[in-house]
Protein backbone atom coordinates (compact mmCIF):
# COMPACT_ATOMS: atom_id res chain seq x y z
CA UNK A 1 0.00 0.00 0.00
CA UNK A 2 1.34 3.37 -0.35
CA UNK A 3 -0.17 4.69 2.74
CA UNK A 4 1.18 3.92 6.00
CA UNK A 5 0.66 0.78 7.35
CA UNK A 6 -2.04 -0.46 9.74
CA UNK A 7 -2.39 -3.60 11.67
CA UNK A 8 -5.36 -4.34 10.60
CA UNK A 9 -7.15 -2.52 7.43
CA UNK A 10 -10.89 -3.19 8.85
CA UNK A 11 -13.81 -1.35 6.97
CA UNK A 12 -17.26 -1.74 8.10
CA UNK A 13 -17.77 -4.26 5.01
CA UNK A 14 -15.12 -6.21 6.01
CA UNK A 15 -15.79 -6.13 9.87
CA UNK A 16 -19.11 -7.39 8.91
CA UNK A 17 -17.51 -10.31 6.46
CA UNK A 18 -15.13 -11.36 9.07
CA UNK A 19 -17.71 -10.99 12.03
CA UNK A 20 -19.92 -13.58 9.93
CA UNK A 21 -17.10 -15.85 9.45
CA UNK A 22 -16.59 -15.78 13.00
CA UNK A 23 -19.81 -16.58 13.94
CA UNK A 24 -20.14 -19.58 11.53
CA UNK A 25 -16.90 -21.13 13.20
CA UNK A 26 -18.33 -20.70 16.52
CA UNK A 27 -21.69 -22.10 15.40
CA UNK A 28 -20.15 -25.17 13.80
CA UNK A 29 -18.01 -26.18 16.66
CA UNK A 30 -20.96 -25.94 19.03
CA UNK A 31 -23.21 -27.64 16.66
CA UNK A 32 -20.44 -30.31 15.83
CA UNK A 33 -19.97 -30.94 19.85
CA UNK A 34 -23.45 -31.56 20.19
CA UNK A 35 -24.35 -33.92 17.46
CA UNK A 36 -21.22 -36.05 16.64
CA UNK A 37 -21.81 -38.07 20.05
CA UNK A 38 -25.17 -39.23 18.46
CA UNK A 39 -23.20 -40.51 15.30
CA UNK A 40 -22.34 -43.52 17.46
CA UNK A 41 -26.05 -43.95 18.75
CA UNK A 42 -25.23 -42.35 21.71
CA UNK A 43 -22.70 -44.22 22.59
CA UNK A 44 -19.43 -42.19 23.73
CA UNK A 45 -16.75 -43.43 21.38
CA UNK A 46 -14.08 -40.63 21.44
CA UNK A 47 -12.87 -38.74 24.61
CA UNK A 48 -13.71 -35.29 24.82
CA UNK A 49 -10.38 -34.17 23.58
CA UNK A 50 -10.92 -36.06 20.99
CA UNK A 51 -14.07 -35.00 19.53
CA UNK A 52 -13.13 -30.90 20.00
CA UNK A 53 -9.80 -32.04 17.74
CA UNK A 54 -11.81 -33.68 15.57
CA UNK A 55 -14.32 -30.32 15.65
CA UNK A 56 -11.60 -28.13 15.05
CA UNK A 57 -9.93 -30.47 12.33
CA UNK A 58 -13.37 -30.57 10.14
CA UNK A 59 -13.49 -26.88 10.55
CA UNK A 60 -10.22 -25.78 9.06
CA UNK A 61 -10.61 -28.88 6.51
CA UNK A 62 -14.06 -27.07 5.51
CA UNK A 63 -12.57 -23.58 5.89
CA UNK A 64 -9.92 -24.19 2.90
CA UNK A 65 -12.56 -26.04 0.82
CA UNK A 66 -14.54 -22.32 1.09
CA UNK A 67 -11.16 -20.52 0.27
CA UNK A 68 -10.33 -22.77 -2.56
CA UNK A 69 -13.81 -22.18 -3.89
CA UNK A 70 -14.09 -18.67 -3.75
CA UNK A 71 -11.37 -18.30 -6.91
CA UNK A 72 -12.88 -20.05 -9.51
CA UNK A 73 -16.47 -19.27 -8.61
CA UNK A 74 -15.21 -15.34 -8.68
CA UNK A 75 -13.91 -15.98 -12.22
CA UNK A 76 -17.34 -17.41 -13.05
CA UNK A 77 -19.23 -15.15 -11.77
CA UNK A 78 -19.08 -11.66 -10.61
CA UNK A 79 -21.49 -12.13 -7.93
CA UNK A 80 -18.26 -13.84 -5.25
CA UNK A 81 -16.41 -11.18 -5.77
CA UNK A 82 -17.36 -9.38 -2.46
CA UNK A 83 -16.24 -13.00 -0.86
CA UNK A 84 -12.41 -12.68 -2.81
CA UNK A 85 -11.78 -9.20 -1.39
CA UNK A 86 -12.02 -10.53 2.24
CA UNK A 87 -9.98 -14.17 1.35
CA UNK A 88 -7.08 -13.54 3.20
CA UNK A 89 -9.08 -12.76 6.75
CA UNK A 90 -10.64 -15.84 6.03
CA UNK A 91 -7.02 -17.69 5.90
CA UNK A 92 -5.90 -16.17 9.08
CA UNK A 93 -8.59 -18.11 10.65
CA UNK A 94 -8.58 -21.31 9.08
CA UNK A 95 -4.84 -21.24 9.79
CA UNK A 96 -5.58 -20.02 13.75
CA UNK A 97 -8.73 -22.97 13.75
CA UNK A 98 -6.17 -25.68 12.59
CA UNK A 99 -3.64 -24.64 15.27
CA UNK A 100 -6.44 -24.94 17.43
CA UNK A 101 -6.85 -28.85 16.30
CA UNK A 102 -3.08 -29.19 16.58
CA UNK A 103 -2.76 -27.60 20.09
CA UNK A 104 -6.13 -30.64 21.10
CA UNK A 105 -3.89 -33.37 19.29
CA UNK A 106 -0.62 -32.74 20.86
CA UNK A 107 -2.06 -32.19 24.14
CA UNK A 108 -4.01 -35.40 24.20
CA UNK A 109 -2.56 -38.12 22.31
CA UNK A 110 1.10 -37.09 23.11
CA UNK A 111 1.02 -35.60 26.67
CA UNK A 112 1.28 -38.13 28.82
CA UNK A 113 4.85 -39.57 28.30
CA UNK A 114 8.44 -38.32 29.33
CA UNK A 115 9.31 -37.78 25.34
CA UNK A 116 8.71 -34.36 24.83
CA UNK A 117 5.26 -33.85 22.76
CA UNK A 118 6.88 -32.45 19.56
CA UNK A 119 9.68 -35.72 19.38
CA UNK A 120 7.03 -37.99 20.46
CA UNK A 121 4.36 -36.43 17.04
CA UNK A 122 7.08 -37.05 15.14
CA UNK A 123 8.64 -40.59 16.32
CA UNK A 124 5.40 -42.35 16.94
CA UNK A 125 5.03 -43.95 13.96
CA UNK A 126 7.90 -43.86 11.47
CA UNK A 127 6.33 -46.56 9.03
CA UNK A 128 6.97 -44.35 6.14
CA UNK A 129 7.28 -47.64 3.65
CA UNK A 130 3.75 -48.60 3.88
CA UNK A 131 0.01 -47.13 2.71
CA UNK A 132 -1.58 -48.17 5.48
CA UNK A 133 -1.08 -46.94 8.95
CA UNK A 134 1.25 -44.59 6.99
CA UNK A 135 2.15 -41.89 9.65
CA UNK A 136 -0.93 -39.67 8.25
CA UNK A 137 0.16 -37.04 11.21
CA UNK A 138 3.00 -36.02 8.52
CA UNK A 139 0.50 -34.68 6.16
CA UNK A 140 -1.00 -32.51 9.17
CA UNK A 141 2.03 -30.88 9.94
CA UNK A 142 2.95 -29.71 5.79
CA UNK A 143 -0.96 -28.68 5.85
CA UNK A 144 -0.70 -26.39 9.23
CA UNK A 145 2.86 -25.39 8.24
CA UNK A 146 1.75 -24.04 5.11
CA UNK A 147 -1.22 -22.67 6.48
CA UNK A 148 0.85 -21.12 8.84
CA UNK A 149 3.33 -19.53 5.91
CA UNK A 150 -0.19 -18.38 4.41
CA UNK A 151 -1.22 -16.26 7.55
CA UNK A 152 1.69 -14.81 8.65
CA UNK A 153 2.65 -13.51 5.41
CA UNK A 154 -1.19 -11.99 4.67
CA UNK A 155 -0.06 -8.74 5.77
CA UNK A 156 -0.25 -5.99 2.56
CA UNK A 157 3.63 -5.40 3.41
CA UNK A 158 4.26 -8.63 2.44
CA UNK A 159 2.89 -8.22 -1.31
CA UNK A 160 4.74 -4.76 -0.73
CA UNK A 161 8.28 -6.09 0.62
CA UNK A 162 8.18 -9.40 -1.75
CA UNK A 163 6.58 -8.06 -4.89
CA UNK A 164 2.99 -9.64 -6.13
CA UNK A 165 4.95 -12.37 -8.29
CA UNK A 166 6.77 -14.08 -5.21
CA UNK A 167 4.11 -13.63 -2.74
CA UNK A 168 1.82 -15.15 -5.25
CA UNK A 169 3.83 -18.38 -5.97
CA UNK A 170 4.41 -18.23 -1.58
CA UNK A 171 0.54 -18.23 -2.05
CA UNK A 172 0.68 -21.00 -4.24
CA UNK A 173 1.36 -23.19 -1.26
CA UNK A 174 -2.46 -23.26 -0.56
CA UNK A 175 -3.20 -26.01 -3.44
CA UNK A 176 -0.09 -28.72 -1.94
CA UNK A 177 -1.82 -27.98 1.65
CA UNK A 178 -5.13 -29.13 0.80
CA UNK A 179 -3.73 -32.52 -0.90
CA UNK A 180 -1.54 -32.66 2.51
CA UNK A 181 -4.93 -32.14 3.92
CA UNK A 182 -7.12 -34.48 2.19
CA UNK A 183 -4.13 -36.88 2.55
CA UNK A 184 -4.11 -36.82 6.38
CA UNK A 185 -7.89 -37.36 6.22
CA UNK A 186 -7.69 -40.40 4.36
CA UNK A 187 -4.82 -42.11 6.04
CA UNK A 188 -5.83 -40.51 9.66
CA UNK A 189 -9.70 -40.52 10.32
CA UNK A 190 -11.16 -42.29 7.60
CA UNK A 191 -9.36 -45.37 8.70
CA UNK A 192 -11.03 -45.82 11.80
CA UNK A 193 -14.02 -43.75 11.34
CA UNK A 194 -17.39 -46.41 10.93
CA UNK A 195 -19.81 -43.52 9.93
CA UNK A 196 -20.07 -42.85 6.22
CA UNK A 197 -20.45 -39.03 6.66
CA UNK A 198 -17.21 -37.89 7.24
CA UNK A 199 -15.85 -39.87 3.78
CA UNK A 200 -18.83 -38.26 1.90
CA UNK A 201 -17.99 -35.08 3.35
CA UNK A 202 -14.32 -35.30 2.61
CA UNK A 203 -15.44 -36.74 -0.94
CA UNK A 204 -17.81 -33.65 -1.88
CA UNK A 205 -15.22 -31.33 -0.82
CA UNK A 206 -12.53 -33.20 -3.06
CA UNK A 207 -15.04 -33.11 -5.91
CA UNK A 208 -15.95 -29.76 -5.48
CA UNK A 209 -12.77 -28.42 -5.30
CA UNK A 210 -10.61 -30.40 -8.30
CA UNK A 211 -13.63 -29.70 -10.49
CA UNK A 212 -13.73 -26.13 -10.28
CA UNK A 213 -10.04 -25.40 -10.41
CA UNK A 214 -9.75 -27.66 -13.40
CA UNK A 215 -12.50 -25.72 -15.12
CA UNK A 216 -10.66 -22.87 -14.43
CA UNK A 217 -8.19 -23.92 -15.27
CA UNK A 218 -9.70 -25.30 -18.65
CA UNK A 219 -10.68 -21.58 -18.93
CA UNK A 220 -7.70 -19.65 -18.72
CA UNK A 221 -5.97 -21.65 -20.94
CA UNK A 222 -8.52 -21.40 -23.76
CA UNK A 223 -8.51 -17.83 -23.07
CA UNK A 224 -4.93 -17.45 -23.39
CA UNK A 225 -4.86 -19.12 -26.91
CA UNK A 226 -7.57 -17.71 -28.16
CA UNK A 227 -6.58 -13.89 -26.96
CA UNK A 228 -2.69 -14.03 -27.89
CA UNK A 229 -2.43 -11.21 -30.60
CA UNK A 230 -0.73 -12.28 -33.99
CA UNK A 231 2.26 -9.80 -35.32
CA UNK A 232 0.95 -7.16 -37.53
CA UNK A 233 3.65 -5.53 -39.99
CA UNK A 234 5.91 -3.88 -37.99
CA UNK A 235 8.12 -5.52 -35.08
CA UNK A 236 6.76 -4.56 -31.84
CA UNK A 237 3.39 -3.77 -33.17
CA UNK A 238 0.16 -6.30 -32.42
CA UNK A 239 -3.42 -6.27 -33.60
CA UNK A 240 -5.55 -6.04 -30.45
CA UNK A 241 -9.04 -6.42 -32.66
CA UNK A 242 -11.06 -4.60 -34.69
CA UNK A 243 -13.16 -1.13 -33.65
CA UNK A 244 -16.57 -2.87 -33.67
CA UNK A 245 -15.15 -5.28 -31.03
CA UNK A 246 -14.79 -2.51 -28.18
CA UNK A 247 -17.66 -1.15 -25.69
CA UNK A 248 -17.55 1.67 -24.10
CA UNK A 249 -16.26 0.85 -20.54
CA UNK A 250 -15.39 -2.06 -20.90
CA UNK A 251 -11.82 -3.45 -22.33
CA UNK A 252 -10.15 -6.42 -24.56
CA UNK A 253 -7.29 -8.08 -22.57
CA UNK A 254 -4.64 -9.38 -24.94
CA UNK A 255 -1.86 -11.40 -24.20
CA UNK A 256 1.24 -10.66 -25.75
CA UNK A 257 4.53 -12.49 -27.02
CA UNK A 258 6.07 -10.71 -24.02
CA UNK A 259 4.05 -12.45 -21.96
CA UNK A 260 2.30 -9.83 -20.97
CA UNK A 261 -0.86 -9.38 -20.93
CA UNK A 262 -2.78 -5.54 -21.67
CA UNK A 263 -5.82 -4.05 -21.33
CA UNK A 264 -6.79 -1.81 -24.20
CA UNK A 265 -10.27 0.09 -22.86
CA UNK A 266 -12.49 2.03 -24.04
CA UNK A 267 -13.61 5.32 -22.22
CA UNK A 268 -16.15 8.28 -23.40
CA UNK A 269 -15.26 7.36 -27.35
CA UNK A 270 -11.07 7.34 -26.71
CA UNK A 271 -9.04 3.69 -26.81
CA UNK A 272 -5.99 3.52 -23.75
CA UNK A 273 -4.24 1.04 -23.22
CA UNK A 274 -2.55 -0.10 -19.47
CA UNK A 275 -1.22 -3.19 -17.97
CA UNK A 276 -3.68 -6.25 -16.88
CA UNK A 277 -1.94 -6.67 -13.83
CA UNK A 278 -3.08 -4.79 -10.64
CA UNK A 279 0.37 -3.41 -8.64
CA UNK A 280 -1.35 -5.01 -5.39
CA UNK A 281 -2.11 -8.51 -5.96
CA UNK A 282 -2.12 -8.86 -10.21
CA UNK A 283 -5.62 -8.50 -10.23
CA UNK A 284 -7.25 -8.56 -13.84
CA UNK A 285 -7.29 -4.87 -14.09
CA UNK A 286 -9.06 -5.31 -18.01
CA UNK A 287 -11.71 -7.12 -16.13
CA UNK A 288 -12.79 -3.87 -14.22
CA UNK A 289 -15.18 -0.89 -14.43
CA UNK A 290 -13.85 2.58 -14.69
CA UNK A 291 -15.08 4.13 -11.85
CA UNK A 292 -15.00 8.41 -10.91
CA UNK A 293 -12.63 8.22 -13.89
CA UNK A 294 -9.89 5.92 -12.93
CA UNK A 295 -9.94 1.94 -13.82
CA UNK A 296 -11.04 0.36 -10.60
CA UNK A 297 -9.38 -2.88 -9.96
CA UNK A 298 -12.26 -5.89 -9.07
CA UNK A 299 -9.96 -7.36 -6.36
CA UNK A 300 -9.43 -5.19 -4.14
CA UNK A 301 -10.63 -1.45 -5.37
CA UNK A 302 -7.30 -0.38 -6.60
CA UNK A 303 -7.47 2.55 -8.71
CA UNK A 304 -5.78 3.58 -11.89
CA UNK A 305 -5.96 6.72 -14.36
CA UNK A 306 -5.72 5.29 -17.70
CA UNK A 307 -3.86 8.16 -19.50
CA UNK A 308 -0.87 7.58 -16.98
CA UNK A 309 -1.11 4.54 -14.86
CA UNK A 310 -0.35 5.71 -12.12
CA UNK A 311 -2.96 5.98 -8.86
CA UNK A 312 -4.35 9.13 -7.59
CA UNK A 313 -2.92 10.75 -4.58
CA UNK A 314 -1.82 10.37 -1.86
CA UNK A 315 -1.31 6.64 -3.52
CA UNK A 316 1.75 5.66 -5.42
CA UNK A 317 1.48 2.47 -7.29
CA UNK A 318 1.35 1.87 -10.91
CA UNK A 319 1.25 -0.21 -13.83
CA UNK A 320 2.46 0.48 -17.19
CA UNK A 321 1.48 2.06 -20.06
CA UNK A 322 1.13 1.37 -23.95
CA UNK A 323 0.90 3.22 -26.68
CA UNK A 324 -1.81 2.24 -28.92
CA UNK A 325 -2.89 3.31 -32.87
CA UNK A 326 -5.81 2.63 -35.42
CA UNK A 327 -4.88 1.11 -38.70
CA UNK A 328 -8.05 1.65 -40.72
CA UNK A 329 -10.31 -0.73 -38.74
CA UNK A 330 -7.76 -2.43 -36.52
CA UNK A 331 -6.45 -1.36 -33.45
CA UNK A 332 -2.62 -1.97 -32.68
CA UNK A 333 -0.84 -1.47 -29.59
CA UNK A 334 2.73 -1.44 -28.97
CA UNK A 335 4.15 -4.50 -27.42
CA UNK A 336 6.91 -2.26 -25.62
CA UNK A 337 5.87 -1.36 -22.21
CA UNK A 338 6.34 2.28 -21.25
CA UNK A 339 8.43 3.59 -18.50
CA UNK A 340 6.06 3.78 -15.24
CA UNK A 341 4.46 6.71 -15.11
CA UNK A 342 4.67 7.56 -18.69
CA UNK A 343 1.27 9.61 -19.93
CA UNK A 344 0.05 8.27 -23.35
CA UNK A 345 -3.30 10.15 -24.45
CA UNK A 346 -6.05 8.55 -25.13
CA UNK A 347 -6.57 7.28 -28.82
CA UNK A 348 -10.17 9.16 -30.41
CA UNK A 349 -12.39 6.68 -32.17
CA UNK A 350 -12.68 7.57 -35.68
CA UNK A 351 -16.25 9.34 -35.53
CA UNK A 352 -17.97 7.17 -37.74
CA UNK A 353 -17.52 3.89 -35.72
CA UNK A 354 -18.85 6.69 -32.78
CA UNK A 355 -21.78 6.91 -34.63
CA UNK A 356 -22.16 3.70 -35.63
CA UNK A 357 -21.68 2.04 -31.97
CA UNK A 358 -24.07 4.37 -30.53
CA UNK B 1 20.08 -38.18 18.54
CA UNK B 2 17.24 -39.80 17.02
CA UNK B 3 15.27 -38.20 13.50
CA UNK B 4 12.64 -37.14 15.70
CA UNK B 5 14.60 -34.87 18.24
CA UNK B 6 16.80 -33.54 15.33
CA UNK B 7 13.91 -32.00 13.75
CA UNK B 8 12.68 -30.57 16.55
CA UNK B 9 16.33 -29.35 17.47
CA UNK B 10 16.73 -27.99 13.82
CA UNK B 11 13.07 -26.11 13.74
CA UNK B 12 14.88 -24.38 17.53
CA UNK B 13 17.36 -23.32 15.74
CA UNK B 14 15.41 -21.80 12.06
CA UNK B 15 13.57 -20.24 14.76
CA UNK B 16 16.14 -18.78 16.89
CA UNK B 17 17.98 -17.33 13.81
CA UNK B 18 14.59 -16.21 12.44
CA UNK B 19 14.12 -14.19 16.08
CA UNK B 20 17.54 -12.33 15.73
CA UNK B 21 16.57 -11.30 11.89
CA UNK B 22 13.11 -10.20 13.08
CA UNK B 23 14.54 -7.81 16.32
CA UNK B 24 16.92 -6.06 13.17
CA UNK B 25 14.18 -6.26 10.38
CA UNK B 26 11.62 -4.52 12.60
CA UNK B 27 13.52 -2.44 14.53
CA UNK B 28 16.18 -1.06 11.70
CA UNK B 29 15.34 -2.60 8.38
CA UNK B 30 11.98 -2.04 7.54
CA UNK B 31 12.64 1.54 7.65
CA UNK B 32 15.15 1.31 4.62
CA UNK B 33 13.24 -0.75 2.39
CA UNK B 34 9.64 0.25 3.01
CA UNK B 35 8.78 4.18 3.30
CA UNK B 36 5.35 3.44 4.28
CA UNK B 37 6.60 1.65 7.48
CA UNK B 38 8.53 5.08 8.41
CA UNK B 39 6.81 6.33 11.42
CA UNK B 40 3.92 3.03 11.56
CA UNK B 41 5.33 0.97 14.60
CA UNK B 42 1.83 -0.95 15.66
CA UNK B 43 2.10 -3.46 12.71
CA UNK B 44 5.30 -4.84 13.12
CA UNK B 45 4.82 -7.26 15.88
CA UNK B 46 2.21 -8.34 13.17
CA UNK B 47 5.13 -9.50 10.94
CA UNK B 48 7.29 -11.06 13.65
CA UNK B 49 5.98 -14.33 13.16
CA UNK B 50 6.02 -14.08 9.14
CA UNK B 51 9.38 -13.25 9.47
CA UNK B 52 10.66 -16.59 12.00
CA UNK B 53 9.52 -18.70 9.37
CA UNK B 54 10.64 -17.08 6.23
CA UNK B 55 14.06 -15.09 7.31
CA UNK B 56 15.82 -16.62 4.24
CA UNK B 57 13.74 -14.66 2.03
CA UNK B 58 13.18 -11.38 4.14
CA UNK B 59 17.33 -11.20 4.35
CA UNK B 60 16.88 -12.17 0.44
CA UNK B 61 14.80 -9.05 -0.26
CA UNK B 62 16.55 -6.79 2.45
CA UNK B 63 19.58 -7.43 -0.11
CA UNK B 64 18.18 -6.86 -2.92
CA UNK B 65 16.02 -3.81 -2.15
CA UNK B 66 19.29 -2.35 -0.31
CA UNK B 67 20.81 -3.11 -3.46
CA UNK B 68 18.63 -0.90 -5.75
CA UNK B 69 17.96 1.43 -3.38
CA UNK B 70 18.68 5.50 -4.33
CA UNK B 71 17.97 4.40 -7.96
CA UNK B 72 14.84 4.81 -9.96
CA UNK B 73 11.41 3.57 -10.16
CA UNK B 74 12.24 1.89 -13.61
CA UNK B 75 15.61 0.48 -12.67
CA UNK B 76 14.24 -0.96 -9.81
CA UNK B 77 10.95 -2.01 -11.26
CA UNK B 78 11.23 -5.92 -11.89
CA UNK B 79 9.70 -6.66 -15.29
CA UNK B 80 8.68 -9.95 -14.51
CA UNK B 81 6.47 -8.21 -11.99
CA UNK B 82 3.31 -8.03 -14.67
CA UNK B 83 3.35 -11.58 -16.05
CA UNK B 84 0.27 -13.73 -15.56
CA UNK B 85 1.37 -15.69 -12.76
CA UNK B 86 -2.08 -17.78 -12.77
CA UNK B 87 -0.30 -19.94 -15.57
CA UNK B 88 0.85 -22.03 -13.48
CA UNK B 89 -2.47 -22.51 -11.88
CA UNK B 90 -3.54 -24.58 -15.10
CA UNK B 91 -0.06 -27.17 -14.30
CA UNK B 92 -0.80 -26.79 -10.73
CA UNK B 93 -4.17 -28.06 -11.05
CA UNK B 94 -3.69 -30.31 -14.12
CA UNK B 95 -1.72 -32.91 -11.30
CA UNK B 96 -3.72 -31.78 -8.13
CA UNK B 97 -6.90 -33.08 -9.64
CA UNK B 98 -5.79 -36.28 -10.84
CA UNK B 99 -3.75 -37.06 -7.59
CA UNK B 100 -5.60 -35.67 -5.01
CA UNK B 101 -8.90 -37.88 -5.99
CA UNK B 102 -6.58 -40.79 -6.08
CA UNK B 103 -5.32 -40.64 -2.80
CA UNK B 104 -8.66 -40.33 -1.33
CA UNK B 105 -9.99 -43.02 -3.63
CA UNK B 106 -6.59 -45.25 -2.68
CA UNK B 107 -6.88 -44.61 1.01
CA UNK B 108 -10.50 -45.67 0.70
CA UNK B 109 -10.36 -49.06 -1.25
CA UNK B 110 -7.65 -50.25 0.61
CA UNK B 111 -8.95 -49.61 3.80
CA UNK B 112 -8.69 -52.58 6.13
CA UNK B 113 -12.52 -53.40 7.87
CA UNK B 114 -12.86 -51.35 11.46
CA UNK B 115 -14.00 -53.97 14.30
CA UNK B 116 -17.41 -53.16 15.03
CA UNK B 117 -17.16 -51.30 18.38
CA UNK B 118 -20.52 -50.28 19.52
CA UNK B 119 -20.67 -51.99 22.60
CA UNK B 120 -21.04 -50.06 26.19
CA UNK B 121 -17.73 -48.53 26.99
CA UNK B 122 -16.38 -50.03 29.90
CA UNK B 123 -14.05 -48.24 32.54
CA UNK B 124 -10.82 -49.74 33.96
CA UNK B 125 -10.03 -49.85 37.86
CA UNK B 126 -6.83 -48.14 38.09
CA UNK B 127 -3.82 -51.12 38.48
CA UNK B 128 -3.80 -51.39 42.75
CA UNK B 129 -0.66 -49.94 44.27
CA UNK B 130 2.21 -52.24 44.91
CA UNK B 131 3.00 -52.87 48.33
Amino acid sequence: MSVKYSPVQWTQSKLFYDAIALALVVAYVLIYLRVAPTFTGGVPSADGAIVRARAFGTCAFLLLTVILCIGPLARFDRRFLPLLYNRRHLGVITCLVALTHAAYVLNWYFNFSSTPRFEALLTSNTSYGQILGFPFEAFGILALLALLVLAVSSHDFWLSFLTAPVWKLLHYAIYPAYGFLVAHIALGALQSETNATFAVVTGCSVVLVCRLHAAAAIHETRLARTATVSASQEDAWFAVGKLTDFEEGRAQIRLLDTGERVAVFLHEGHLAAIGNACAHQNGPLGEGRILDGCLTCPWHGFQYRLSDGCSPAPFTEKVPTYNLRIDGEVVLVDARMNPLGTKVDPVPLPLVTQGAGA
Amino acid sequence: MNGGSMVVWLATLWLYAGGAVAAVFLLFGIDRVDGNARGAYLFRPLLAPGVLLLWPLVLWRWWTLEAVSGTSDDAAYDRGRYQAVRAGHARVWSVLAVLVPAVLIGALLMRQPVPDSKGAAVRLDAPAPKQ
